[in-house]
């Protein structure tokens, strides 16, 4: 019931916002506002197709802002234990096995994470897109029959992976729902599309998506929200070195 | 009259002495030529045996169809059943499975930080079994610099360059940083049991060899193996036979359209030496046509002085009324005895020559004051089939035609001449 | 004088018997000076080939490049030294810039070097003209190894990928234009050229290189902060260590024919010496002392070595000539692209070689002639006059 009064309320809110916002830079704020927030804990897994077999990698992440991820692989058995710490633009990784922690150098950064289609730089990215890219509408569209609008982002500085990016926003949630990150050059590199979304306290997020790397053949990593909780206190210490030994 | 003749040769040291020893060592010079230089070319095609293909090579087809990228999510799993089928069909190879891998070697400091970093490339090889053909296809034991051989789980060579550039010493823990088969990053301690030579800077600059089952583990491949190389148990390529088992094994998953069937293929076609292999045997042809060739003229003079040597006696023959003819061939017929004894007694000395540098070898690395290295810098004789024949031929013909030239001249001698020259 | 004329008289009345050893002792020196210089001219047009397609006359490399490490390629790259720019406008310099890149031929991802280079280069013999076309598409240029690898030919379209110096991604489609043969396969193997001036803009690295190979005529070579110079004595160093290890192979093969030739004139002197008795009985009832006798029959020796010399040069020069002016043809196939070397080899011998060949055999026929005659020094005149060796 609660839920209804809500969408209920978003959708109001955003028909009025519809008519005023023009300006595609102001759907990305919106959409930044609703999808960030301050922590968050997330349980998930993560499909990926290899050309002989589908693995499953299951890990929780403790997340401060968009700047700092504590991360820590449950399943399989192999990747139990192993951790990995992002503060900012560094990135540390714990291996239970060689009780070492190491950190991720620049060109391992650009290494695929578990076999996956996202590298670590993927994963590592500043997801505030309106610090890094202007954005301008495109006509309308739809998306798993949820009415979308179609934004064009270039970039606004230099040192960013995806140079221009086409994202697909829902109108009514300010969710994304498909993304498609481009090389500098225009060509298509990878894509996003958001299969599944739900409502938790009160906001929308992505409870499954598909990455692809279309230049790779393969089906692309399935990417699955198992739980998630927002804004829940999170201590200091977990986003220390010292915690990847604990 | 044969039994004759042949008296007269192993009697009368005079008229055979000379000429079997010097139809000897020529023929013995031939010989051992031929099993030197098959050697070299063994040589070459051994390090690429050795170190890459293997006599024959068994991987997945698709594995096989990017070899050179070492794809290892495409390697071959179920490795024990596939090694042992091998080993029951085909037991003339000793077959072997091998992980080819890359990686990052980690070095840490005292508070278990990075020190160092270097990419490394590795051989994943089986050194928990002793009887392994590995120890000796990579020469292991002897190209130990620093430390021994990796004895216990988790040991690892590393190239001696890269540990003094690392400033690691045997005994120190290090980790190295890949990515298992299925893409994950892998990251594993290993303790340095000795460091090695490989002989190429490329290699010793970077290279490491860890014991097969560790990097199974480290690279999430329990039971799989990038490749199963086959070598002939004497070490040496048998192209034609190669072929035929190479045919054979592919003939069983011929009609497959998995892509991880096990394909198989030989030294000849994986190593890009076709050409190569094409051109040293035409080149080899050359030297030993050149070499038997002056053998043969040597040989030819050895008849012609043969000849002259027993310029007296066959003056006292003809003189007593033996028949020119008959002594003519009477020195045919002797000097294919000469020939064959020559020849047997070269190729004999030859052999034994050639098959002692076959199992010692020549180190050309000595001579250098560089050895020690993994890459054999040791040229070992190879005798062939053809190495027991090749003598033969200039020892035989050569002397026969030397003879048979130079006995021409019985026929011009005078009778009524021979008692003036017998005289003087 | 007069021994010199009756050791020749009597060689050359010996007649067949020194011919033949005349002509097998010809035959391991030409074959010897034969063997050394494809050898030679082997090594030479592999170090040729390697200096002129991939060393030049030496190279200045970014200080953090390390042609081991192709991950040293994010970094090493500057700008132009100052210094070096106006020999690079005369050309007697080429700047190349070289970043990591990935292409995914089959849709398997595949780590490649792409190294920009002018096309109006002269320095490195890479064919790299055909960069000089310019379309929409950014003309490449690859080896035959690397075609062979990727599946790729002439005139098709392949993604690159590849990041900014700033870590965008950028992918674009390049065309290859050219595919061509070498037998350096540093400069094939897992490689694309491109045109540095567009590799400069793609990359945004915008006039800067990551390494500076210098024309082969350049003797200055100034000192460029940032930058180590590396000689061609550096470069080549694997080469010629690996040189030296196959000539110490190679070496016995000639001590086996050698050896083959002085059994020839060996057995030659004994005989002489045996069959000569009376002879020398006669010469030294004549006056003639033991030590001229020993030097003149090891003068008729030697004299094989001198006769060989020059019946060797009568057929080996022209026959070695002709096959340093037209190479020795080898049976593998002959590619009408690109530059076709290693389908012949050119022998190249040196004075060196030839005089130091014929010394050698001259000396070593002179002691191997000497040898048997040490029995004439217990020579007497009248055993020898009776025909008795003593």
């Amino acid at each position: 019931m609660r839920l209804r009064f809500y969408s209920f309320c978003i959708a109001v809110s955003s028909l009025s916002l519809q008519a005023q916002i023009v300006s595609g830079d102001d759907i990305l704020e919106k959409v930044d506002r609703a999808m960030n927030s301050k922590t968050r804990i997330v349980m998930s897994t993560m499909v990926i197709h290899g050309r002989r077999d589908i693995r499953t990698v299951q890990a929780q992440s403790w997340q401060r802002g968009t700047s700092d991820a504590y991360t820590e692989y449950l399943a399989p058995a192999r990747e139990k234990g192993t951790k990995m710490l992002k503060l900012n633009d560094m990135l540390w990784t714990y291996s239970p096995s060689t009780d070492r922690t190491i950190m991720i150098s620049q060109h391992m950064l650009r290494q695929s994470v578990m076999g996956s289609d996202l590298s670590y730089e993927d994963m590592m990215e500043d997801p505030h897109l309106p610090n890094l890219y202007s954005a301008v509408t495109s006509p309308d569209d739809t998306v798993n029959g949820r009415a979308c609008w179609v934004l064009d982002l270039s970039a606004k500085k230099e040192d960013i992976a995806y140079y221009s990016r086409k994202v697909w926003v829902d109108k009514v949630r300010y969710i994304i729902l498909r993304e498609h990150l481009f090389a500098k050059s225009a060509k298509l590199l990878k894509t996003v599309d958001i299969t599944e979304v739900m409502n938790v306290q009160n906001r929308w997020a992505v409870k499954s998506a598909v990455y692809k790397d279309v230049l790779k053949e393969g089906k692309g990593t399935e990417f699955n929200v198992l739980s998630i909780k927002f804004d829940d206190v999170l201590p200091d210490h977990i986003f220390t070195k010292a915690s990847l030994r604990r | 009259m044969i039994a004759f003749l042949w008296k007269g040769i192993v009697r009368d040291r005079s008229r055979s002495l000379f000429p079997v020893l010097i139809v000897t060592i020529g023929v013995m010079l031939t010989v051992f030529l031929h099993a030197y230089i098959h050697g070299a070319i063994t040589m070459l095609i051994q390090t690429t045996a050795h170190f890459n293909t293997g006599h024959v090579r068994v991987m997945t087809k698709a594995y096989a169809k990017e070899a050179d990228q070492i794809p290892n999510d495409l390697a071959l799993l179920g490795t024990d059943t596939l090694l042992s089928s091998l080993q029951k069909q085909f037991p003339e190879l000793s077959w072997t499975p091998r992980i080819r891998f890359g990686g990052l070697l980690d070095v840490p400091d005292k508070n278990g930080e990075t020190r160092a970093q270097s990419p490394v490339f590795g051989f994943a090889v089986d050194m928990k079994n002793g009887n392994s053909p590995e120890w000796n296809m990579l020469n292991i034991k002897n190209s130990v610099i620093r430390g021994t051989v990796p004895a216990k789980r988790g040991d690892i060579l590393i190239a001696d360059g890269l540990a003094t550039a690392l400033q690691i010493v045997p005994g120190e823990t290090i980790t190295l940083i890949g990515s298992t088969m299925n893409g994950s990053m892998s990251v594993t301690n290993f303790t340095i049991a000795g460091t090695v030579r490989f002989g190429v800077s490329a290699m010793d600059r970077g290279t490491i060899i860890a014991d097969l089952s560790d990097i199974q583990a480290a690279m999430d491949m329990q039971n799989g193996s990038g490749e199963i190389l086959g070598f002939f148990r004497d070490d040496v390529y048998h192209m034609d036979q190669a072929d035929r088992i190479t045919k054979a094994f592919n003939a069983q998953h011929e009609h497959s359209i998995d892509e991880f069937v096990p394909v198989m293929g030989t030294l000849r076609t994986q190593s890009g030496m076709a050409d190569y292999l094409d051109l040293i045997d035409a080149y080899s042809g050359v030297i030993i046509g050149i070499f038997v060739f002056a053998m043969s003229i040597v040989l030819w003079n050895t008849g012609l002085t043969g000849s002259l040597r027993r310029y007296g006696e066959i003056g006292v023959r003809i003189a007593i009324g033996e028949e020119k003819g008959h002594v003519y061939r009477s020195m045919l017929v002797e000097s294919v005895f000469v020939g064959i004894i020559g020849s047997s007694f070269g190729t004999m000395f030859g052999l034994a020559i050639a098959y002692y540098v076959q199992e010692h070898g020549i180190n050309i690395g000595e001579m250098m004051k560089n050895n020690s290295m993994m890459m054999s810098n040791v040229i070992r004789a190879r005798i062939t089939s053809f190495t027991y024949i090749i003598g033969f031929l200039p020892g035989l013909l050569a002397t026969l035609l030397g003879t048979a030239i130079s006995g021409i001249g019985i026929y011009k001698r005078q009778t009524a001449q021979l008692f003036k020259e017998l005289e003087t | 004088m007069l021994m010199l004329k009756l050791a020749y008289r009597n060689i050359i009345g010996a007649g067949m018997r020194t011919w033949l050893n005349v002509a097998a002792l010809s035959f391991a020196f030409v074959t010897i000076i034969f063997l050394k210089g494809v050898y030679n001219g082997m090594n030479d047009q592999v170090e040729r080939a390697t200096i002129d397609a991939l060393y030049g006359g030496g190279q200045y490399w970014h200080e953090r490049y390390d042609p081991y490490d192709p991950q040293s390629t994010v970094d090493a790259h500057g700008n132009i030294p100052e210094v070096l720019r106006p020999l690079i406008k005369q050309k007697g310099a080429v700047p190349i810039l070289i970043r990591q890149g990935t292409i995914y031929p089959g849709g398997r991802f595949r780590n490649i070097l792409l190294k920009g280079i002018d096309p109006q280069q002269k320095i490195l013999a890479i064919p790299v003209s055909a960069l000089a076309e310019r379309n929409r598409t950014i003309p490449a240029m690859i080896g035959t190894r690397m075609a062979k690898h990727t599946g790729l030919h002439i005139n098709d379209l392949i993604t690159v990928q590849w990041r900014t110096s700033h870590g965008t991604f950028d992918a674009r489609e390049v065309m290859i234009v050219n595919i061509f043969k070498t037998t350096v396969q540093e400069i094939d193997n897992d490689q694309i050229w491109i045109p540095i001036d567009i590799m400069q803009t793609i990359t945004e690295l915008p006039d800067q290189a990551t390494m500076i190979i210098m024309n082969k005529e350049n003797i200055t070579i100034p000192t460029v902060p940032g930058w180590n110079f590396r000689d061609l004595n550096f470069l080549l160093q694997d080469l010629h260590s690996l040189v030296e290890m196959k000539s110490m192979g190679g070496s016995i093969f000639y001590t086996i024919l050698l050896l083959l030739a002085m059994l020839a004139i060996f057995d030659t002197q004994v005989l002489s010496i045996w069959h000569r008795r009376k002879e020398m009985g006669t010469l030294m009832a004549l006056g003639m002392t033991r030590t001229q006798l020993i030097g003149l029959f090891t003068l008729e020796g030697s004299f094989h070595g001198i006769l060989a010399a020059l019946v060797g040069a009568l057929y080996g020069i022209p026959l070695l000539s002709y096959v340093a002016r037209n190479g020795w043809g080898l049976p593998q196939s002959t590619d009408d692209f690109g530059f076709a070397f290693g389908d012949r080899i050119f022998p190249s011998y040196s004075l060196g070689l030839i005089v130091g060949t014929t010394i050698l055999v001259l000396v070593i026929t002179t002691i191997v002639s000497f040898l048997p005659t040490k029995k004439i020094a217990s020579l007497k005149p009248t055993d020898a006059l009776k025909g008795k060796m003593t």
